[in-house]
């Protein structure tokens, strides 16, 4: 036999005693992989998910979590990153799976599927103990509470607000809208800022993903209209049926939103704003900094939505969260990051970067937000908010993507009345009302 | 003292030798059965458990047997039956442009001209990139305030006002088709193209000296050799497609209003946004079934084309 291939008795101990030396090294470290660097030795490592849109955020999440893993030496923070519009799917396939990560970021509007699924742990006595608890504005606490149980901390807020171009409407001499200005001077300034033979239109509005069905819904609430009443879906009243229909009128009557409108979401709306098509359009504080880049901050404000027929305005609450899961190996390394965050510092840098509003109040009291323009409408919505009626039930969230958004797409495009839309719409919702 | 040992009869094998060459030769296949067991078979169980079962995610309370329920509520459901109408459009228009294209492109490619090579490569640039990039890249063309395909079509005279490809029910499902189409031509015309070089060129030559033009050279030579490939790429393809949700959860997410929804892409919907896991997996066996018996009537159908004449 050759003697190269030949494994003598004194060469196997060799490999067996290497063998061991490195299982038995492995063994202190069994969520590690072997070689992996170690940021700080001894400390026990935090899954935490986190959605990616843009590299800002992957630059800022990865600075504070750096800076964290360098404040101690309990826990080392590992992140996940997710692509944004695959971060629900991601989750849920975990958690079913059962191996969800010990912390994710998450919207509030997930978190009641989550919390249905039997999933998310119950962080109330830590959060009431924490020392920020009462420092948290309370509609943010009310976000992410499901039946007296905090399911979440709020990592920033989102309240809707209008943008519009200062610049567009000094070109045309048209006045600046008022904070008290109503759905009359939101048309007649859109209409004026139409110029279709030139591709520039008065509105942005969206009417693709979850939040074109939410939009309209605000401008029913301005009209006296609510989602629920007495624990009933009252979504298709006369009021909220004559809201929405002064709302797609927008598109159908007035045509001052572009032709695009029935698949324009969140990128097409912000983009054709940056780009000078639409001069108006409504969204939450979370796309100023874009808006800062694109156009610049001389050239566009912020303002709350308009006063409608019913004296009324409202703004929905949404918030951003940091939502650890039951399954968690590590709760309280989870509870120390996610805490963490929203420590003055890191919440500072994490909402002024991205152009989001913090949870605590004497954060948003900060010249930071208070004194810059672009958040101007967002802060002076803090009056009409009202937190989001669609995160009454966990299967709502679900049901107006699936089938919300298509029935709005249809009266968008006129193919159905508001009435047939908000009919069909409201039987969905009373389905789900478990 | 001598001794004496009488020679015993060898005994016969337990297992003949013929049988144990069978046995040897199964056994060679259990690795990859088994893996297909994992892969395929018990998925395609666990689908089919899953679709006889209310399996909300976040109801775990309501988990229960309902038998054939989700496939009632399928039949009473209008916008599935949308999405098969809309399913058959996707896909037998895909793939007849597909074909139709991709064998016009391997019949050029098959000529001889200079730097042949270079473009044989540069028509798989669609087929390699991935289906999510082409949905992005296609969805911004499609722009209709700023995108390419508007501002090429008014300079050119061709139209006067700008048309929201993607947002109109009437042209939405026609532009993703033939973004499909742009996207699954080099499959076509690599197969072919590989069909194509396998023809003797003493077949052509000989026809040609009977006096055969083009035209009877495809029919009677091109064409009947090719049928093998055909055959095999058009069904394989018209199954890819069915199954293929990407680009259009990309460019319209199944809208405006559903004019895009396909089958697959409202079992998607159902399974990840309103997490109705047994529905969805009802979903799933239907688009088996469909798929089932497109391909046993398609292989019924081409028997016998599959084998050149």
């Amino acid at each position: 036999m050759d003697d190269r291939t030949l494994l003598s008795r004194r060469k196997l101990l060799h490999y067996l005693a290497a063998t061991g030396v490195i299982a038995a090294a492995d063994l202190a470290w069994w969520d590690e992989p072997l070689i992996a660097p170690k940021k700080a030795w001894g400390a026990t490592p935090v899954r935490f998910q986190w959605s990616v849109p843009e590299p800002t955020r992957i630059a800022l999440m990865n600075s504070l979590a750096e800076r964290f893993n360098q404040s101690q030496s309990d826990f080392a923070v590992q992140i996940e990153y997710v692509p944004q519009a695959q971060a629900r799917q991601k989750l849920i396939s975990s958690i079913t799976g059962g191996n969800p990560p010990d912390l994710c970021q998450a919207w509030d509007n997930w978190i009641g599927q989550f919390n249905g699924m039997g999933a998310v742990e119950d962080i109330t006595a830590r959060a009431k103990a924490w020392k920020h608890y009462a420092d948290v504005v309370p509609n943010a606490w009310q976000t992410v509470t499901i039946n007296d149980k905090i399911t979440s901390l709020p990592l920033a807020v989102t309240l809707d607000g209008i943008f519009y171009r200062t610049d567009r409407l000094k070109e045309l001499g048209i006045k600046q809208p008022e904070p008290d200005w109503t759905w009359d001077d939101f048309l007649s300034i859109a209409k004026a800022l139409t110029k279709t033979d030139k591709n520039q239109y008065g509105f942005g509005m969206r009417g693709s993903g979850t939040w074109a069905l939410l939009y309209p819904s605000e401008f029913c609430y301005a009209n006296g209209a609510e989602v629920l009443r007495d624990g009933k879906v009252v979504i298709n009243s006369k009021e909220a049926i004559d809201a929405l229909t002064w709302y797609l009128d927008l598109a159908l009557k007035h045509k001052v939103v572009p032709p695009s409108v029935a698949t324009d979401g969140f990128v097409e709306i912000v983009e054709a704003f940056g780009r000078g098509v639409t001069s108006m359009y409504l969204h939450n504080s979370g796309s100023t900094g874009q808006q800062k880049k694109n156009v610049g901050i001389d050239n566009f404000a912020t303002i709350p939505l308009p006063i409608g027929p019913a004296k009324k305005r409202a703004s929905f609450w949404f918030s951003e969260t940091l939502t650890m899961f039951k399954g968690s190996k590590n709760k309280d390394g989870a509870w120390a990051f996610m805490s963490f965050l929203l420590e003055d510092e890191p919440s500072l840098k994490y909402n002024s970067t991205l152009g989001l509003l913090p949870a605590r109040k004497s954060i948003i009291d900060r010249p930071e937000f208070s004194k810059d323009p672009a958040q101007a409408g967002f802060i002076n919505s803090f009056p009409i908010g009202v937190v989001s009626p669609y995160l009454a039930y966990p299967g709502w969230g679900g049901k107006i993507d699936s089938d919300g958004v298509p029935l709005i797409q249809q009266a968008i495009l006129g193919k159905i009345p508001a009435k047939d839309c908000l009919d069909r719409f409201a039987e969905i919702l009373k389905k789900e009302m478990t | 003292m001598t001794s004496l040992s009488l020679s015993t009869p060898r005994s016969r094998p337990l297992i003949s030798w013929r049988v144990r060459k069978l046995l040897i030769g199964y056994s060679y296949l259990v690795p990859a059965a088994l893996c297909l067991l994992a892969t395929v078979v018990v998925p395609i169980f666990f689908a089919v458990k899953m679709s006889l079962y209310a399996d909300v995610l976040y109801k775990p309370q309501d988990y229960r047997f309902i038998g054939l329920g989700n496939y009632i509520r399928l039949l009473y459901d209008p916008v599935f039956w949308l999405t098969l109408q809309n399913s058959v459009v996707w896909v037998f228009g895909s793939v007849f442009l597909q074909f139709i294209f991709g064998f016009a492109a391997a019949l050029l490619l098959q000529q001889a001209f200079t730097g042949r090579a270079l473009v044989r490569t540069l028509t798989l640039l669609p087929w390699i990139i991935p289906g999510v990039v082409v949905g992005l890249i296609w969805q911004w063309l499609y722009q209709p305030n700023y995108g390419v395909i508007n501002d090429l079509l008014i300079r050119a005279g061709a139209m006067s006002e700008r048309i929201a490809w993607l947002s109109s029910p009437d042209y939405a499902m026609a532009a993703v088709v033939f973004t499909n189409v742009w996207r699954g031509i080099p499959f076509f015309a690599i197969m072919l193209l590989a069909g194509l070089q396998a023809v003797p060129d003493e077949l052509y030559e000989a026809a040609h000296v009977d006096g055969a033009g083009v035209l009877s050279r495809f029919w009677h030579i091109t064409l009947p050799l090719l049928r093998p490939i055909i055959v095999v790429s058009t069904a394989t393809r018209i199954i890819w497609t069915f199954n293929y949700a990407d680009l259009i959860f990309v460019m319209t997410g199944g809208g405006p209003a559903n004019a895009t929804q396909i089958t697959s892409t409202y079992t998607l919907t159902q399974a990840y946004a309103t997490l109705d896991f047994g529905y969805a997996g009802a979903l799933s066996v239907v688009l088996l079934i469909v798929m089932l018996a497109f391909t046993w009537a398609y292989l019924r159908v081409t028997k016998g084309i599959e084998e050149p004449e």
